[in-house]
């Protein structure tokens, strides 16, 4: 009976875990811009914390997450991501299971440049020396204004980089006919054709409760500037 | 004197007359004010931020640390008013974050420069007193009003390359 439903029934793609994240990146991306571009630096300082640890969390569900999450199971090498590349004109390639190996790219792309301009955040200083990042007691007054110019840069890069990936999705959908979008909602996605697509191996959430604790903690501790 | 005569030097007046209010308005005077402004300024963010630092640190140094930048801030701001002549704005072709808004709107800015300058000496009592609980409020206060001015009369970072 089961066997016969999970043959009709659609296929699970993203975990819970991997849907809050990406939603609440997207959110916390978006509170750090409008407080940023407004210089209300109280709230960029905690929205900074919440993105902090958003990404903190996807590494570790990177390493140990369900098995789309995970990095060993889609970043790829410069081949496949060559071969991936050149099948993208075409109409009728197969849904990728999870990320394919240019999608990958983005996402690693994305990963490390927001994980880069929160780093550069923390040692920020503001023109008052008011609303300095938790860590610029580490830099000089100088040396921060500088990080805090080169924070903005790399955040214009970032936007691109997130233009980029929001082409790519109106792009599959519009040009492929895979809607994208639906999938990171509800995390499931409908089956082609053969069942003999392999189902996400889903990770325990206590796993995700451990990361979570964890990675609040450090956060913590770089909000006080290590000064314990 | 001919009609064109006259109209040839009344044009001639006119250019004078244009050409001197350029120059008052954006005199070597005036743009001589940027650069040192700029290292002012720059040292009493860097006065609030050392002051900062030491409550992060949760180590109140006063006599080495507190005091001394307290005092820096109290001094400086004494002049705040007088570094921001008519004419010193990005008119001088210089760079400057200083907003053209400064002068149009200048009752406000030195209304705003005045409620600075009475925090930066509140700011000092408090560390004459050492006062350590009222400091972080004072530091808060006095940070909040170096912002005020910032937020509307200063570009905002993103808006320029990095001053050095």
């Amino acid at each position: 009976m089961q066997a016969a439903l999970a043959d009709t029934a659609d296929l699970r793609v993203w975990d819970l875990p991997v849907r809050l994240m990406h939603w609440s990146l997207a959110i916390g991306i978006g509170v750090c811009w409008w407080s940023g571009v407004n210089n209300e630096l109280e709230y960029h300082t905690y929205s900074g914390y919440a993105v902090l640890w958003i990404v903190l969390m996807r590494l570790y569900w990177g390493l140990v997450g369900s098995s789309t999450a995970r990095f060993v199971n889609f970043v790829r090498g410069p081949k496949a991501i060559l071969d991936y590349a050149t099948t993208l004109h075409r109409r009728d390639t197969p849904h990728s299971h999870g990320h394919n190996a240019l999608g990958a790219v983005s996402i690693v792309a994305m990963l490390g440049l927001v994980l880069a301009v929160v780093v550069m955040g923390l040692l920020a200083v503001d023109v008052d020396g008011l609303y300095s990042g938790p860590l610029s007691s580490y830099v000089t007054f100088k040396q921060g204004r500088h990080i805090a110019h080169l924070h903005y840069k790399w955040f214009n890069i970032l936007l691109w980089v997130i233009g980029l990936h929001l082409a790519a999705v109106a792009f599959y959908f519009l040009y492929k006919r895979q809607n994208l979008v639906g999938p990171m909602i509800s995390g499931k996605r409908q089956r082609q054709g053969d069942a003999g697509e392999a189902e996400m191996k889903v990770a325990p959430l206590w796993r995700f409760v451990i990361g979570a604790v964890i990675a609040a903690a450090i956060v913590w501790a770089v909000s006080i500037g290590f000064y314990f | 004197m001919s009609a064109s005569g006259f109209r040839r030097i009344a044009a001639a007046a006119f250019v004078v007359s244009v050409f001197t209010i350029l120059e008052v308005s954006a005199g070597p005077a005036e743009i001589a004010q940027i650069k040192p402004r700029q290292d002012k300024l720059r040292d009493m963010g860097g006065a609030l931020k050392a002051i900062n630092d030491e409550i992060k640190k949760g180590r109140l140094d006063w006599d080495n640390t507190i005091l001394p930048n307290a005092q820096t801030i109290k001094d400086r701001s004494v002049y705040l008013l007088n570094w921001f002549p008519k004419g010193s704005g990005p008119e001088t072709g210089k760079k400057t974050y200083a907003l053209p808004a400064i002068w149009q709107k200048n009752d406000d800015f030195q209304k705003l420069g005045k409620a600075a300058q009475a925090e930066a000496v509140k700011l000092n009592e408090i560390a004459l007193k050492k006062d350590e609980a009222g400091l972080k409020a004072q530091v808060l206060a006095t940070g909040k009003a170096c912002k005020a001015c910032h937020d509307s009369y200063r570009s905002p970072d993103y808006e320029k390359e990095n001053e050095e």
